[in-house]
């Protein structure tokens, strides 16, 4: 082989490609150091692909993989910037957000101010999206500059930024055909849509102009939907997928005897919460709600059946959440509800406990051992475990005395759950809860300003521990499995499985 | 024999008709309210109401039913409520994998059940027959979900030959096959076996046996013939439940099949899916067994319809 | 009674049932052990075999003795089983022998019926039922029998055409016997076999199919130890508490073989035809 002459024209050509070399290099870096397919098994299988068009916490989490929102929840529990610079509160009913520049959808179109426009709008108006009711407060959505939007609202909407964190941005072109675009949605996020198998898994490929250089580390993403642990499990110790979500407390000794595998474990942003239908006999008497309360042993419950994969509650607002703050555990005292009991006349009740079926981890053990317990200071209890639609029809008909429920805080603001539960509109049709002080509190609750909501949540529970027309027993262990290939992986305390930033050895 | 048919088809029809009506029905009369299985459980029962009047779920009954029947004459089943999707296209997408792990489990029932049913019947009282029983048992009695698990566990997990779970490639056929083939296998090997029982004591066998034809001759081509006839029964019967009733084995295979879809869409309320569902399966039902009562004729000629 | 003797299927068959069946009816002299209340300190306990121990069979996941709760579910789910299994085979006897006798337009329209209600899943059907009158024992059976009478009509209705057209039932018609004559000397002998097979097999099937109602909540609720509640509820242990499912499993396994047994022995016993 000869060896090539440095002619002049090479010399140039040669400094130019070395020089052009140094400064692409951060970008062939990261594509370099971008690759691989990880495939997670998730629990719940995802509905749609349009982010104003569900609750579901695993469909946020994988949409968020395909579309940003304009801020970002960390684990935490701060609230960074994603597609907004920064957000600011004009006033108790003005939003300001200024936007992040030189960002592109996956088709090449900038994202400008006018998206935002176009997504709020059309959530607010479009009453046939899910997640339409929330944003009905919403007066006004102005573009000032293409970087620039302010929101006007109807009424203080404090939590605004915490639920902009769950709704991904969309083009304006998606306006003009819905179906067309919804059939191949594009969005800013670090990975492309490429294709969904109802039911079955969801197939992501990279994102190679992505505006944050940290991500995406991986070539493509599978979400596979598998709802059943057992098969979830099997299939992460086979080595078929690399990252399971709702893992049991049970599974976690068989995770972890399994070589090749990481069991990671996080407090969630979840309180279970088992509510009185306080319009019946038994809920309506503050005296049989404490004695309830006392005779429920939380500690034996987290200890031997959730094998301490849960945590004391100490507030009905979950540590990490703006009002969250600390009351005390609440006591076990079986002696002391009998007497309550016994003075309150009710020595031989009856007590229907209502179950959503399949909901909620071993809550069906749970609730046996609660029979059990109350079974020791008198109360009868019957278990009803029925399936979800028939449940919630009981529910509204205030068919129950004790409804097994919990409540996951998404978005990072426990403004719905006041808002849904404790004041007369929404708990009408549920608890029949009254009481105009929380009710009163709640709307003060709702301005911006964090100091005054953190004030106005921690007396609003204060009235709530105190009255007990719920029972709190724990807040949740979100349990994860991942494979040791992985690297980076966080254990959310949203259950969000997020792999933008996790790559694969 | 024509006029037959034609009442039959006609009957079909109305069938079909009935079972719509039916299921239309039934859908709207139990408790359960799909905007609220939608919606998330903090949802205003105002949001709820305006879904529900999105959905069409608040006009009359009649109005509803009237208006999907001319929908469905130009092949629209509706939206799906829970993938917001055409009906017809989610469960359609559905079939590939369904029709799969049916055929397959058949398979597996008349390969394994007819053999072990026969060898039962003509080795009586022998050891085959004892083992038979014992594998009929067996088939009978294990709760599908328990053998499913421990066959991944063994054949997935342990021994890594097959896959765990999920739809693709022969491979992943053969785990949900066999735990969805093992009951009917059993059922089918236990009648085949009560049958030929039978036909091989009745009069004519036994002029076939004296007529000098050999066993083999007698056994396979009289008494197999009218053994079938309960055997078709029973197998018409089962491919109704192998469709729909796959559930837990689409479920712990993460199977995407029609079984979990139905029982996943009658839990979420998703009134066009259980409807398009019902109304596809329930024509096929009525064909099927249509097409098994005109086998009837064919494979004994004694039966006749009048 | 010999005849019996001579089929030793009938007596091995009928003699697991019994044990069975006596088994759970002792169940408190058995064990003394409390099958519905828990104990957290001793969950997930091994099967200690025998020899005095407190756990022969080990403990579920809240601590109560399994021992106890499988024999004591004996009787819940025997009971459930039998109970649907009589009523769906008298149901659908009565409606296969109808529609076979009679023919013409009862035929078809009893059979389409059958073919419209076979079209809904069970599931949807116990949906229904359990909206309509809660979940109850009663409606458990009924979702059961509903599931299963099919079966019976078809083989029995299939059964009477055959044997409708053949020789000694023409004769005997001619002879100017009556339906009732027919049904009670020519025909139902003959479907008496595949009815006892069928029912025998459908026996397990019941046990199994109200351990998936009962798992899906439209059926029995906890505490109460069916069988089919203790399978559902230890499908999440199989992996590390293989007992919780296999213990129950292994009792429908034995009721099932008692249950052929016996269903095929009589079978054996009863054809008129059969010379051994």
């Amino acid at each position: 082989m000869t060896t090539p002459r440095l002619t002049r024209r090479r010399f140039v050509v040669g400094s130019g490609a070395l020089l052009g070399a140094t400064a692409v290099r951060p970008r062939a870096a990261r594509a370099q150091a971008r690759r691989g397919h990880i495939i997670a098994g998730l629990s719940e299988r995802m509905l749609t692909l349009d982010p104003a068009n569900h609750y579901s916490i695993s469909s946020t989490s994988v949409l968020r993989h395909v579309y940003d929102p304009l801020l970002d929840v960390t684990n935490d529990d701060k609230f960074v910037p994603a597609l907004a610079e920064s957000w600011k509160a004009l006033n108790n009913t003005t939003w300001r957000f200024v936007l992040r520049k030189g960002v592109r959808f996956h088709d090449g179109t900038p994202f400008t101010a006018d998206s935002v426009v176009f997504t709020l709008k059309r959530v607010r108006d479009n009453t046939k999206l899910i997640k339409s009711f929330v944003y009905q407060d919403i007066d006004d959505v102005r573009k000032e500059d293409d970087v620039t939007v302010t929101v006007t609202t109807k009424r203080p909407f404090g939590s605004l930024p915490a639920h902009l964190t769950m709704l991904g941005m969309l083009p304006p072109s998606a306006g003009g055909n819905e179906d067309g675009f919804f059939a191949k949605p594009v969005g800013t996020g670090p990975f492309r849509f490429t294709s969904w198998t109802h039911g079955d898994h969801v197939e992501l490929e990279a994102n190679a102009g992505y505006w944050r250089s940290s991500a995406p580390k991986v070539d493509r993403l599978t979400f596979r939907f598998i709802p059943e642990l057992s098969t979830r499990a099997a299939a992460l110790r086979a080595g078929e997928i690399h990252v399971i979500d709702r893992v049991w407390p049970d599974m976690v000794s068989t995770l972890k005897g399994t070589s090749g595998i990481k069991v990671h474990d996080v407090p969630a942003v979840e309180a279970q919460r088992w509510h009185f239908q306080l319009a019946r006999e038994a809920g309506k008497d503050p005296r049989v709600r404490k004695a309830v309360s006392l005779a429920i042993d939380r500690n034996t419950i987290i200890k031997e059946l959730l094998l301490g994969y849960a945590r004391p509650v100490v507030s009905p607002v979950p540590p990490g959440l703006i009002g969250h703050t600390n009351l005390g555990q609440k006591p076990y005292d079986p002696d002391r509800a009998r007497a309550i009991l016994k003075q309150a006349g009710h020595q031989s009740l009856t007590l229907d406990f209502v179950l959503m079926k399949d909901l909620y981890p071993k809550q069906l053990e749970i609730a046996q051992a609660v029979a059990a317990m109350l079974g020791d200071v008198g109360v009868k209890v019957n278990i009803r475990n029925l399936e979800i639609a028939t449940a919630r029809e009981q529910r509204t008909a205030g068919n129950y005395d004790l409804f097994f429920s919990g409540w996951a805080h998404m978005p990072h603001d426990p403004d719905w759950y006041f808002g849904q539960w404790f004041t007369k509109a929404g708990a009408e049709k549920m608890t029949r809860f009254n009481d105009p002080r929380v009710e009163q509190l709640i709307a003060e609750g709702r301005v911006p300003d964090p100091k005054v909501r953190q004030q106005k949540y921690e007396e609003i529970q204060k009235i709530l521990w105190e009255d007990e027309p719920e029972i709190w027993p724990y807040y949740s262990v979100a349990i994860y499995a991942v494979s040791d290939k992985l690297r980076n992986f966080e254990a959310r305390r949203d259950y969000y499985v997020l792999l933008h930033e996790v790559a694969i050895a | 024999m024509r006029a037959y048919l034609l009442r039959r088809l006609w009957q079909s029809a109305v069938t079909l008709v009935g079972v719509s009506i039916l299921v239309f029905v039934i859908l709207r009369v139990i408790p359960g309210d799909p905007a609220k299985m939608l919606l998330p459980e903090g949802a205003p029962p105002s949001a709820v109401e305006a879904l529900n009047r999105h959905l069409g779920l608040r006009e009359p009954l009649w109005v509803q039913y009237a208006i999907f029947l001319r929908s469905v004459v130009r092949g629209d089943f509706g939206q799906s409520f829970q993938y917001r999707s055409p009906a017809l296209r989610v469960v359609i997408e559905r079939v590939p994998a369904t029709i799969q792990l049916t055929l397959a489990a058949m398979a597996v029932t008349v390969l394994a059940g007819v053999p072990l049913g026969i060898v039962a019947a003509v080795r009586q009282r022998s050891a085959w027959d004892y083992a038979s029983t014992v594998v009929a048992v067996l088939g009978q009695s294990l709760p599908n979900f328990w053998l499913g698990i421990m066959l991944v566990l063994l054949f997935g997990v342990t021994l890594r030959w097959l896959p765990t779970s999920g739809f693709g490639g022969w491979l992943s056929l053969v785990l949900p096959s066999v735990t969805l083939a093992a009951f009917p296998t059993a059922l089918v090997a236990r009648l085949t076996r009560s049958s030929l029982l039978e036909i091989l004591g009745q009069e004519y066998i036994r002029t076939g046996r004296a007529k000098g034809l050999g066993e083999p001759r007698v056994v396979l081509r009289h008494a197999l013939r009218n053994a079938m006839i309960p055997l078709l029964t029973v197998l018409g019967l089962q491919i109704g439940t192998l469709l729909g009733g796959a559930v837990i084995t689409e479920s712990i295979f993460a199977w995407p099949g029609m079984g979990k879809l139905v029982v996943d869409a009658i839990f979420f309320r998703d009134f066009p899916v259980v409807q398009t569902i019902l109304i596809l399966s329930a024509t096929i039902f009525v064909l099927i067994n249509l097409v098994v009562d005109l086998l009837y004729t064919v494979l004994d000629p004694r039966i006749r319809y009048g | 009674m010999t005849r019996v003797a001579r089929h030793p299927m009938i007596l091995l068959g009928g003699l697991i049932l019994a044990m069975v069946v006596i088994a759970s009816a002792a169940a408190p002299w058995i064990t003394s052990a409390d099958p519905l209340k828990p104990s957290f300190a001793r969950r997930l306990t091994p099967p200690q075999g025998l020899g005095g121990t407190a756990h022969p069979l080990g403990t579920d996941n809240l601590g109560r003795d399994i021992l106890a709760r499988v024999l004591h579910g004996g009787r819940l789910s025997l009971v459930l089983a039998a109970s649907a299994v009589a009523l769906a085979a008298g149901v659908g006897v009565l409606v296969g022998l109808a529609a076979g006798l009679i023919g013409g337009r009862l035929d078809d329209l009893v059979m389409r019926l059958a073919d419209v209600q076979l079209a809904f899943p069970v599931i949807m059907l116990a949906i229904a039922i359990v909206a309509a009158v809660g979940t109850s024992a009663t409606a458990l059976v009924g979702v059961l029998a509903l599931s299963g009478w099919v079966l019976y009509a078809r083989t029995v209705r299939a059964a009477v055409l055959t044997i409708r057209e053949t020789d000694y039932v023409e004769a005997a018609r001619t002879l100017g016997a009556g339906n009732v004559r027919l049904i009670a000397r020519h025909i139902l002998p003959n479907t008496l076999a595949p009815i006892l097979v069928l029912a025998s097999s459908q026996f397990a099937t019941m046990v199994l199919l109200e351990s998936g109602l009962s798992f899906l909540g439209l059926g029995l609720q906890p505490p109460q130890p069916s069988w089919g509640l203790m399978l559902a509820e230890g499908r999440d242990y199989l992996s590390n508490a293989w007992w919780l499912a296999t213990v129950p499993g292994l009792a429908i396994s034995l009721v099932v073989l008692g249950a052929n047994l016996l269903g095929d022995g009589l079978r054996d016993l009863l054809d008129p035809r059969l010379r051994q």
